[in-house]
């Protein structure tokens, strides 16, 4: 390998033809910057709804005039769920607890405090291993006598069951897009960089012809043009790395931390900062490679 | 031609350990350059028919051989067929019909992959010089030997050495459009004899020079051909090719007409 020499040629193809280099690397700089904003976004959306569908819980209502028997066996047979792998887990919410959790959440106090007695019922709250087998959870506990029957929904059991095939269509949705979404930049990104590689082997097609004339081989004559678009394709992707920086520090992060309470904290994340970039100037660099390589190909035909 | 001149343009006699590092230099090149010495002719053309698209002919049944160690005067007005034969030789055009043999080669059967190994044994002069502009004389002649894989301290020995073969020494951190177009042309030499190929080719190499500077750039090209390289020249200098008397090969409308010994450029008049 000669590497020195085709680095000194690299080099000096983009030092003689700076507005090429500079196309091209404020092409990568754009197609990194987007990808960089894509994919933390893409990842969080995905990671926000699957948070939403943790919180897709079973309630069960349980009706005032409920015998503590009757309690007892709707606790059997939500236990008998439970073993069969339907229910994650499920919690006794007292009327008591369900005015607290209500406050909470943000309930006016003032309101709550003017009410004569707790409307309340109490509840079961059920948290199914998989929410799209809500309903069948309901269907099993639906006719049990401790139910309270008056409660909205009619059949005393919620579940969200429009939420929750909604949220689910819609995180598949958003997965796919994602996914298509992601194929096409990366290959504008590609064509973008092959059409300003192009430029520069135009620019420089009187070298190439001397070196096929010399007796270079293709790849001898492909390594330096390679070495100028991985060198274009990781600068682009440094500035927009830094960029995406101070991005995340003057905008993202304050505007997170304005609405960081306890409740959204949880776990709704993204990856770090040190893994996407890593990620973007890969990314860059092979962009850049395949551009020229692919470009290449055409010119080298003897 | 002197005697001078010849030995001028060989190397000069290296010590013992030079010599071996040097041997084993040629044998690298010889053995990728897939031209061997001994292999017969250098050139043989057997019935090449070229064609461009389906009714303009480039060469037509076509038939020649050229030994090695001859120099050979392609002629032949503008259109005859000269750069086709020529394009033929390196492989950048493949024959319709015939087989074309370079160094006991057919290259109808030589693989793409094979064709830069072709071309390290050839050197090429052309017209137009195809220097590259952005780099000094010395760069432009190194360019080859690198290309090539050859080691640096290789190159820092023969480029100088093939620079002051050529009168170029004190022209070595030039740019070629700072220079003359007859400098030009020798640098273009340097730059296809630095390798030492067995086959040198010149299409029209002195076709934008002056008389007096197009006879100095004729007698590089002779003492080349006397240091053992095949040396075909495609040109329409009536005056050069009748002043060296050599081999003529001359081509008309793509059909070969003449092949003469000692010839002049027009065969004379009785």
């Amino acid at each position: 390998m000669r590497l020195g020499f085709f680095f000194r040629e690299a080099v000096r193809s983009i030092r003689s033809n700076v507005a090429i280099s500079i196309a091209a690397i404020v092409t990568v700089m754009i197609a990194v910057f987007i990808l960089g904003t894509f994919i933390p976004s893409y990842l969080y959306v995905q990671s926000a709804v699957r948070q939403q569908e943790s919180r897709l819980d079973v309630r069960v209502f349980i009706a005032d005039s409920a015998t503590t028997p009757q309690v007892n066996a709707l606790d059997a047979q939500i236990v008998a769920l439970q073993t069969h792998g339907l229910v994650k887990s499920f919690t006794f919410v007292s009327k008591q607890e369900g005015l607290q959790q209500l406050e909470q959440e943000g309930a006016d106090p003032s309101i709550l405090q003017g009410l004569p007695n707790n409307p309340l019922p109490a509840a079961f709250d059920l948290t199914p291993t998989n929410p799209a087998k809500n309903p069948q959870i309901a269907a099993a506990l639906r006719g049990s006598p401790a139910i309270d029957t008056t409660m909205p929904n009619g059949n005393g059991i919620t579940y969200g069951q429009q939420v929750a095939s909604r949220l689910l269509s819609i995180a598949r949705f958003i997965q796919y897009a994602g996914l298509v979404l992601l194929g096409i930049l990366l290959i504008a990104a590609i064509l973008l960089i092959s059409n300003t590689i192009r430029l520069s082997v135009f620019a420089r097609r009187r070298e190439v012809e001397v070196m096929r004339l010399v007796g270079a081989t293709n790849w001898f004559i492909r390594w330096p043009f390679v070495i100028e678009g991985v060198i274009c394709g990781v600068a682009g992707a440094v500035i927009s790395v830094v960029a995406l920086w101070i991005g995340k520090v003057l905008v993202v992060d304050p505007y997170v931390s304005s609405f960081n309470d306890p409740l959204t904290k949880s776990e709704v994340n993204t990856l770090g900062f040190g893994t996407l970039a890593l990620i973007l100037v890969v990314a860059g660099g092979l962009v850049g490679a395949v551009g020229s390589g692919v470009t290449l190909r055409r010119f080298l035909r003897v | 031609m002197s005697t001078d001149a010849d030995a001028e343009l060989k190397p000069a006699e290296p010590s013992r350990s030079t010599n071996r590092r040097a041997r084993d230099v040629e044998r690298r090149i010889d053995r990728r350059s897939l031209l061997r010495p001994g292999d017969g002719p250098m050139v043989t053309f057997e019935g090449v028919t070229k064609r461009y698209g389906t009714d303009v002919v480039g060469l037509a049944d076509v038939s020649v051989s050229i030994e090695a160690g001859e120099f050979v005067f392609l002629v032949g007005p503008s259109g005859s067929g000269k750069s086709t034969f020529i394009r033929l030789l390196i492989k950048e055009l493949d024959a319709n019909e015939g087989t074309v043999i370079v160094g006991g080669r057919d290259l109808g059967k030589m693989r793409r992959s094979k064709v830069p190994y072709l071309r390290r044994g050839i050197g090429c002069v052309f017209q137009d010089y195809k220097l590259l502009p952005g780099r000094t004389i010395y760069e432009n002649v190194a360019y080859a030997l690198e290309v090539t894989g050859d080691a640096p301290r290789a190159i820092r020995r023969k480029v100088p050495e093939i620079l002051s073969l050529t009168g170029l020494s004190d022209k070595s951190d030039r740019l070629p459009d700072e220079l003359s177009g007859g400098e030009q042309q020798r640098v273009s030499i340097a730059r296809a004899f630095v390798n030492h190929p067995r086959l040198l080719i010149a299409d029209e190499p002195t076709g934008n020079l002056d008389p007096d500077t197009s006879i100095g750039i004729m007698q590089l090209l002779y003492r080349i051909n006397r240091t053992g390289t095949t040396v075909i020249m495609a040109t329409h200098d009536r005056d050069l090719v009748d002043k060296m008397q050599m081999r003529v090969i001359a081509l008309e409308d793509g059909r070969l007409v003449r092949d003469e010994r000692s010839a002049s450029y027009a065969t004379v008049e009785p």
